[in-house]
This record gives structure tokens, C-alpha cells and sequence, in this order.
């Protein structure tokens, strides 16, 4: 029979419809796949007879692709299928994809960007799953034994640390834009260029973009300002960064912005940059007083929170605190400041550097320790960009399952999965070297654009970070208690952690690749995870599993924290969990959650100075919570049913998911379980039990 | 160190880092059971009306937490209740704890001011929070028993001028409070170096029929604490004290209702 007989049109992906054309099916097998011409021919004319055969009279693209690939599989042709696979979304999820809100990562709101953002999600999650990853790997990513983060990004970087720097030497000059600016002269327009940049970075990063320093990058552009401009430019800096929520997928750019009080002591002798990208003649160690005026504007700004009241949820300030911060004048007063945003607002988050490390944040909980080389580029601190090119985590409760109560056995398992994530990381970074190779022409030109010598994206400095889900379950299941019970069970927890931390070394000099152990800030994959292992191991994981059940709001502890809802000491919790970080080097954090308690800020200030000065802590956090109104706009401490101010019950919580504050409504159900069980220090932070709370 | 406890009274709480108990420190906080007062409000009313039916936290225990936490992170202790100042052997407990090293604040009702000043004269606490239930001279219809008011003034005009750190608070219950009662009782504080003002918080309260009051809003309460202050420090506003303003709480017929139910 020929094909023209056969009176059929064809729907095509063009947005047209076609007469019938066998040999597109030949062509498509011939350029997509090993296979031979002749079986081509043979499968073409198998799937125009079968098509006759039903009577249709228009048939789509798709139908005809999955009709040949039927063929395929009954021929055993199966590497050839895979090559030839369409990759796409039934038509049902697409439907409420666009109707409902996406709750897999909080900061995405809901709207037509967020659901273009989710289906192109959709499409490269599958495509990284098929074609960037070996089958093994993503196997172990499908039925959750590891968990590859942002498959969806695949296409670029996990997340960065940036400087300042660059845009005040540099200007904005960036491949393919429509202009070029050169570098400001004044600090709005930096503070433009900064939030371009921002957004430029964002669309070529998966997760957080962080700026180093920023308070002093800032300051030699403040010398002169008066402290009303200078708190109008931190009110700006603010709001600019907490209401772009209209980039990527209409989310927020999720900004970090590093704040030191004193002036570190690998920036007090570089020279300062200034207006028109010119150095200034003078050092950063001599702006100390202008780096900090900016510093104290912008918690005042972080203290008065929104229009509303509420809390900002970008930019995360992160205040570093260092000996040399004990040495600076006024420390105190400033530490008071900070302390009075987190009792009142919570956004402030204290980095411990101790000793003579100098430390870098760029993500929830992701900070570099400078290393020697690292130091020289502090001289030039445009070069210091940093980024970590993917995160893989891994489900440690799943091996304590699989272990049986055998030590060997449940180690042995560990060292298999952390292998198998280093795999996983160089699959990456041969698929991100494909991608940069391109250069300037390629998708990534903006991070090989090279206007110092280098491309933007220093690509042998990057990270593969490999972190751990639910450490406090595998010791629960493995040796019967959770790490809060006992010495046993808590020491058990730091041998698994310190076995970690040695794989890594290991790993990191057999494979000459910057491999880091992080605590995953893990917001859906302990959800993840949960619900795969109810799964596959029940009854035994119902029994381990955090959470409800029953409502299917089930959770693992995130990464080596202790259970959240233990009752139990501030002083011990971060006593405890600080045991952990300095096996962690891409850094950690302890949270301090408040509920609806205010505590006063010296009590808070006096705390985190022990917990400098007698911990190994590397990170706090303390987290209030919030109800606020969209009724009358008002925000009350505490999540309530209702408003404190007009009794309304139109009302969304707002509170800290994991490295950022955002509205409870858009949580996951792993995450909501957690929210319940959080134990809030009532004890210690409120005066609840008595007569009142103030 | 070996460690013999002294004559003291029960604790029946103790709770070993708070950042709320004393404003400016971390601290530790003891709850001595029983009390001379039956404010209606009142939140401890397990601790007020039934002491012996709660458990005991043994002194030893407390001592060895203290020890443990005392080099480097706490040096403060509170000791609350109930109300302290009725045990006899209160001087133990409190001469125990200053010997551990620790720096001591009192809260009391200011019934006993013998006890206070007797505490203040041996040295043996470093601050004071007087907890003033409402205006001097209807005391008695603030703490549910017939209360001589001359005490509690006493205690006030000691505290003021002893020389060591005090604050004083009032809890601001509506119904029973009218917002004017709050001024009064500021301006019978004025010179005091504080008062904190705290929001009633209705969850378990001595008097059942209480804790189905709603506190006053939050915008009220942040009014109220700004002409708190401005009274404490002298400048006027005395139109807010006199008993003009009425409809902001209920009328004392609805406040007997309240006590009957």
C-alpha cells in the first residue's frame, strides 16, 4: 500500500496540520537513533498499517512517536527507544499544573511565569534524568536513594557567592544586552547595577546568589551621604531585593548579603574601589565608619519590616561574627541591634568564624572557608565569585534500613551511596563543561564572559557538595534511640558524620575535584524521601517516620539536626548540634525556634557570644513566628486562627521553612508536619506559664 | 564541692535557661509553690491553690545545674512563684544560691515588705520586679483577698529608693482593667524608672470565667505602653487618669457577672 492512499492528517508540533508522510518516521528514527535503515523503513510501514487499521482521521505528533516507539520495545530494540523517547506532560497535570500552586519549593508564588517555570522544570528534570545522568544514577534518584537537587535546573550552576567588586570595576556589561553601562558613579546607580546583575545571575544560577561584604563594598561610595540618604539607599537595597518577585518564574532572587561590623582582616589593606570604578587611594581598613553606618542602617530597615510589618524574606542578612568583632568599637551596641531584629523579626543569622578562618555564605547554610589561594584573590576582590555546581543528598535512614543493626554493613553503605553521588557530580560537570565550552555563543555566555583575565565562572574553584537527610532517624533505627537520648546514640551519629567527612578528603584528592559535605537544607527531599521509604520499607519506616501519618505530613530530620519537637535546652541544642560542623565544611546552622515568644535582645545578644565563645557551633538562627492579615494588613507574633487585631480569619502564617521566611499556605505537607512538631522554647523564651508574655 | 542542702522551701519549677524572666540577661528561673493572693487572672493556679500536689525538683538537682552552667553561661537566677516572700526559710534558699555565685532577682507582690527589705539589707539579691496589680486603693478587687494596701505601698516606696535594680510590671486584664486604672496605677509609680506592661493572656487562669476574656489588640497595647511612659516620666496626661472615659471595659455590673459564673 502506498502512503498517499491513506486520507489521514497529522497534528503536528508546528502548530499545522499535514497530509501523512511515512518517511517522517524514517527520518526521525534515522537521526535520533542507532538504528538501520531498513528496520526503520520496516517499523514506519508497521505503524501506518496499524493507524489505518483504527480508522482514525487525525492523529497527533506525540501518538505516532509513542505508536514507533511500541514497535521498538516488541523489536528489543531498547537503547534505540530511549533515544527516540518524547519527553512532555499528560494533558490532566498541565491542567492543574496552571490551575494550582506548585508546593515543592515555597519561594515559588503561583502564577502564569511560576507555571511556565514548573513545566520547563518538568521537561529538563526529565531530560537531566535521561541523558545527563547514567541509568544507575538516575535510578538511585527515582526510588529516593539519593536525591539529585534542582534536576530542573540542569542546565546551570547550584549557587554562588558574588562580589560587588566586579560591578563597581567592571560596570554593566554584560553578553548580549541591549546596553552597556560603565561603572556608577553614584551609589543608587550601583545599587541598580547590583539588582541587574542580581537578576542576570539568577537566570544562570539554580539557588542563591550571595554578596560578600556588601556593607563595605558599598562604603566608599557613602563617604559624604548624610545618614537620612543612607538609610533611604538601605530601604531601597531592601525592597529592592524582597519585591523582585517578578524574574524567574515570578520568584524572589534568593539573596544572601554578608555584613561584617569590623572590616576583616583580608580586606583592611586592599585597596578601595569607588565612584566611576576608580580606586579611591585610600584602603577598605580605612572605611571602617562608612561600612558601618550602612551596616546599622540596614538592620533599622530589617527591624521595621515591610508596609505591613512583616518580616522581609530576601535579602537574608548574615552577620559574621569574628574575634576581631569583639575588638570593634561599638560591637555591642550592634550586637544588641542585630539581637533586637531576631527576637522582633528574625532575619538576622550569626556566622561564627572563629580563629583566624575567614568565611564566605552564599546559601541557606552554604559558606566557604577561604583557603590561601582564595586570600590572594582578596587583594583583587572582584575575582572572588564562587559557585558549587550541584548538590546531591543522600537518604541515610534508607541505609539504616537496608543495614540490619550491622555496623560494617550500614558503613559499608554509606561509602556505596557517597561514591555513587561523586558520580553523579562528575556526570554534571561534564555536561556543565559541554554547556561553557560554547562560550559566548553557547546558553551560559554571561558566566564565560571574561573581562579580567578569567571567565566569569571560575570553574576549577567550583564545589560538588554532597549532603545527608535524617541522620538522627538512621541512629534511631540502627541503635534504637535518637541522638537526643543518649551519649551512645548521639556518638554514633558524629562516627557516621566523621566517616563522611573522611570519604570526602578521600574522594576529593582520587578525583582532583572540590567535593564539600553541607547540611541539606533539604525542604522537599525530607518530604521525599519520607514518602518513598513508607513505601518500600513499611511497616519498619511508619514506625521511624516523623510527622503524621495519617494526614501524609511525614518528614525525616533534616540533615544531622536533632528532632525538632525534643524538648530541650537552647544552651544544649546548640551545644549538641554544634558537635556536627566542624566535621561540615560548606557550613551548618542551628535553629532556635521562638513561636510567638519575644525575647529581650540583650538575653539573645548574651547568648550568641557564648555560643561563640563555648560551642563549635557554626550558624544560629532564631525564628519568631507570624499571623498576618489580608484583611487589615496587620501582622501579630504567633500563628493564630485569626487576626490579634480585627479578629479576621482571612490569614497566613509567616514563618522560617528552612534557610528563609516565607508564608506557611505554600508549604509541603513534610514541611507542615514538621511546623507541628517544632518545639518552640515556650519554656525558655516566653513568659506564657505565668501571667503574660511581653 | 560537697553540698549539704540548707533549710528551704520546696521548689516546685525550675526551668534552667530563660530569655524572658530577667530583662537584659540569661537566666535561670525557681518557682516556690503557695501564694497570699487569688488574682483571678493569675496563670500559676496549680502553683497558687494546690503546691503540694506537684512534684518536687529536688535541691541537689538544682545545684548541680547550676554548677554546670554557671562558668559559662549562666550567672543569674530568678526565684518567682507563687509567691517567695511566705516561706520563712526563703533566706535559705536565696543564702544558698548567692554561695553558688549567682546573681539573684526576686519577683514578689509586694505584700511582705519586711521580707524584701530584709533580703535587700543582708545583700543578698541583686533586683527586684514588683508585680503592681492595679491602682493602690481598690487592691483588694485586683487580688480576689482583703489585702492592706498600706504593705503593698511600703513596698514600693522601699523598692524606689533601696538602691538596687527593680522593675515593676502590671498585667493588664480587660474587664476587670479599665484602660484609665493602667494610667493611675503609672501615676502612682511616677518616678519609677519602669513599669512593664503586659498583656493578660487568657489560657488557664485561677478564675475559670477568666480565660474567656479577650486581651486588649495589640495596636491598643502598644497606645497604652507609650502613655505608660510618658506618665511614669511626669509630662501631664492627666485627663487619661480621671475615671471619664468609660465603654473601653465593661461596667462593674458585667465584672460581677464575670466573678459569679
Amino acid at each position: 500500500m502506498e502512503t498517499t492512499d491513506l486520507n489521514l492528517f497529522v497534528r503536528t508540533s508546528e502548530e499545522s496540520i499535514s497530509g501523512w508522510n511515512r518517511s517522517k518516521i524514517v527520518d526521525a528514527l534515522i537521526r535520533e537513533t542507532l538504528i538501520d535503515r531498513d528496520s526503520a523503513e520496516e517499523i514506519s510501514k508497521e505503524v501506518e498499517q496499524m493507524i489505518r487499521k483504527s480508522g482514525i482521521e487525525v492523529i497527533t505528533a506525540p501518538l505516532i512517536r509513542e505508536l514507533v516507539n511500541a514497535r521498538l520495545i516488541e523489536k528489543g530494540l531498547e537503547t534505540s527507544r530511549k533515544m527516540h523517547t518524547r519527553l512532555g506532560m499528560p494533558l490532566y497535570d498541565v491542567d492543574s499544573l496552571i490551575l494550582h500552586p506548585n508546593k515543592e519549593n515555597a519561594n515559588v508564588p503561583h502564577g502564569p511565569e511560576a507555571t511556565n517555570l514548573t513545566l520547563a522544570e518538568g521537561i529538563k528534570k526529565e531530560y537531566a534524568l535521561l541523558s545527563v545522568f547514567s541509568q544507575e544514577v538516575a535510578d538511585a534518584h527515582m526510588n529516593g536513594d539519593i536525591h539529585l537537587h534542582d534536576l530542573g535546573f540542569i542546565d546551570r550552576p547550584y549557587c554562588s557567592g558574588q562580589s560587588l567588586e566586579y560591578i563597581k570595576k567592571f560596570g554593566l556589561d554584560l553578553p548580549h544586552s541591549l546596553s552597556m553601562a560603565k561603572p556608577a558613579k553614584h551609589a543608587e546607580v550601583l545599587l541598580a547595577h547590583l539588582v541587574k546583575f542580581a537578576a542576570a545571575l539568577q537566570s544562570h544560577f539554580a539557588g542563591a546568589i550571595g554578596w560578600d561584604a556588601i556593607n563595605i563594598f558599598f562604603a566608599p561610595y557613602i563617604e559624604g551621604m548624610s545618614d537620612g540618604d543612607v538609610k533611604q539607599l538601605a530601604q531601597m537595597l531592601i525592597f529592592e531585593f524582597s519585591q523582585q518577585a517578578v524574574a524567574r518564574g515570578g520568584q524572589a532572587i534568593f539573596t544572601d548579603i554578608n555584613i561584617y561590623w569590623e572590616i576583616p582582616k583580608h580586606f583592611v589593606t586592599v585597596p578601595a574601589i569607588g565612584p566611576g570604578g576608580k580606586f579611591t587611594g585610600k584602603t577598605y581598613g580605612e572605611y571602617e565608619k562608612e561600612a558601618q553606618r550602612f551596616a546599622w542602617k540596614l538592620f533599622e530597615v530589617f527591624k521595621e519590616g515591610d508596609g505591613a510589618g512583616r518580616p522581609f524574606f530576601f535579602p537574608k542578612p548574615i552577620v559574621h561574627i569574628t574575634e576581631k568583632f569583639f575588638h570593634t568599637d561599638g560591637h555591642m551596641d550592634f550586637l544588641n541591634l542585630i539581637s533586637d531584629v531576631a527576637s522582633d523579626k528574625g532575619n538576622t543569622y550569626y556566622v561564627f568564624d572563629r580563629g583566624e578562618t575567614a568565611k564566605i555564605s552564599e546559601c541557606c547554610r552554604l559558606s566557604f572557608k577561604l583557603e590561601e589561594s582564595d586570600l590572594l584573590d582578596a587583594r583583587e576582590p572582584w575575582r572572588m565569585r564562587y559557585c558549587a555546581l550541584q548538590n546531591v543528598s543522600l537518604n541515610l535512614p534508607r541505609l539504616a534500613y537496608m543495614a540490619k543493626n550491622d555496623d560494617t554493613k550500614l558503613f559499608n553503605l554509606i561509602t556505596e551511596r557517597f561514591v555513587l553521588a561523586v558520580r553523579a557530580h562528575k556526570e554534571k560537570r561534564v555536561f556543565m563543561e559541554k554547556l561553557l565550552s560554547l562560550g559566548e555563543n553557547g546558553p551560559l555566555a554571561l558566566l564565560t564572559m571574561n573581562r579580567d583575565g578569567m571567565p566569569y565562572l571560575r570553574f576549577n574553584h567550583a564545589s560538588h557538595l554532597i549532603g545527608m537527610v535524617g541522620l538522627n532517624e538512621m541512629v534511631q533505627i540502627h541503635t534504637g534511640e535518637e541522638m537526643h537520648d543518649s551519649k551512645r546514640a548521639l556518638k554514633f551519629g558524629i562516627k557516621a558524620i566523621a566517616h563522611m567527612n573522611l570519604l570526602t578528603e578521600k574522594m576529593r584528592r582520587q578525583e582532583n575535584m572540590k567535593i564539600v559535605l553541607e547540611q541539606t537544607p533539604a525542604e522537599s527531599t525530607s518530604y521525599r524521601f519520607a514518602r518513598l521509604d513508607l513505601r518500600y520499607f513499611s511497616p519498619h519506616a511508619g514506625r521511624i517516620m516523623k510527622g503524621d501519618i495519617a494526614s501524609g505530613e511525614v518528614y525525616y530530620t533534616n540533615s544531622t539536626h536533632l528532632n525538632v519537637k525534643h524538648a530541650m535546652n537552647p544552651i544544649e541544642r546548640v551545644t549538641t548540634e554544634g558537635l556536627f560542623h566542624p566535621l561540615i565544611e560548606a557550613g551548618s546552622i542551628s535553629h532556635v525556634w521562638l513561636g510567638e515568644a519575644q525575647p529581650s535582645k540583650e538575653a539573645i545578644a548574651d547568648f550568641v557570644i557564648k555560643t561563640f565563645k563555648h560551642t563549635t557551633n557554626d550558624q544560629i538562627a532564631f525564628s519568631p513566628e507570624f499571623t498576618t492579615c489580608n484583611k487589615c494588613h496587620r501582622t501579630g507574633r504567633g500563628l493564630t486562627d485569626a487576626c490579634s487585631y480585627c479578629g479576621s480569619t482571612d490569614v497566613d502564617g509567616i514563618t522560617r521553612i528552612t534557610g528563609y521566611f516565607t508564608k506557611v499556605s505554600s508549604w509541603n505537607k513534610g514541611k507542615l508536619g514538621e511546623l507541628k512538631d517544632r518545639y518552640r522554647n515556650v519554656e525558655f523564651f516566653s513568659e506564657k506559664r505565668k501571667a503574660a508574655n511581653d | 564541692m560537697p553540698f549539704t542542702a540548707p533549710d528551704c522551701p520546696a521548689v516546685k519549677g525550675f526551668i534552667e535557661t530563660s530569655f524572658v524572666d530577667w530583662k537584659g540577661h540569661l537566666a535561670s528561673v525557681l518557682f516556690l509553690g503557695g501564694c497570699n493572693f487569688r488574682c483571678p487572672f493569675c496563670h500559676n493556679r496549680d502553683l497558687v491553690l494546690n503546691p503540694g500536689g506537684l512534684e518536687d525538683v529536688p535541691i541537689e538537682y538544682v545545684v548541680a545545674t547550676i554548677r554546670k552552667y554557671r562558668a559559662q553561661w549562666i550567672d543569674n537566677i530568678v526565684v518567682t512563684g507563687g509567691e517567695p516572700t511566705i516561706h520563712m526559710n526563703l533566706f535559705g534558699l536565696i543564702g544558698l544560691l548567692k554561695s553558688e555565685g549567682m546573681s539573684i532577682k526576686l519577683d514578689t507582690n509586694g505584700s511582705n515588705p519586711s521580707v524584701v527589705k530584709g533580703l535587700v539589707n543582708d545583700g543578698l539579691i541583686d533586683c527586684i520586679a514588683m508585680d503592681v496589680k492595679g491602682p493602690l486603693d481598690r487592691y483588694s478587687r485586683w487580688c480576689g483577698i482583703n489585702v492592706n494596701d498600706r504593705k503593698v505601698r511600703e513596698s514600693i516606696e522601699f523598692i524606689m529608693e533601696c538602691g538596687i535594680d527593680y522593675h515593676f510590671r502590671m498585667t493588664v486584664v480587660p474587664f476587670l482593667h479599665r484602660e484609665e486604672d493602667v494610667y493611675t496605677v503609672a501615676a502612682e509609680l511616677q518616678g519609677a524608672k519602669d513599669l512593664i506592661i503586659q498583656t493578660f493572656r487568657p489560657d488557664v487562669t485561677l478564675n475559670a470565667a477568666f480565660s474567656r476574656i479577650k486581651p486588649f489588640p495589640a495596636d491598643k497595647m502598644t497606645q497604652i505602653k507609650a502613655n505608660v511612659s510618658e506618665i511614669l516620666a511626669g509630662s501631664g496626661k492627666e485627663e487619661l487618669i480621671s475615671p471619664r472615659r468609660l465603654g473601653i471595659a465593661g461596667s462593674e455590673t458585667e465584672q460581677d457577672n464575670l466573678y459569679q459564673q
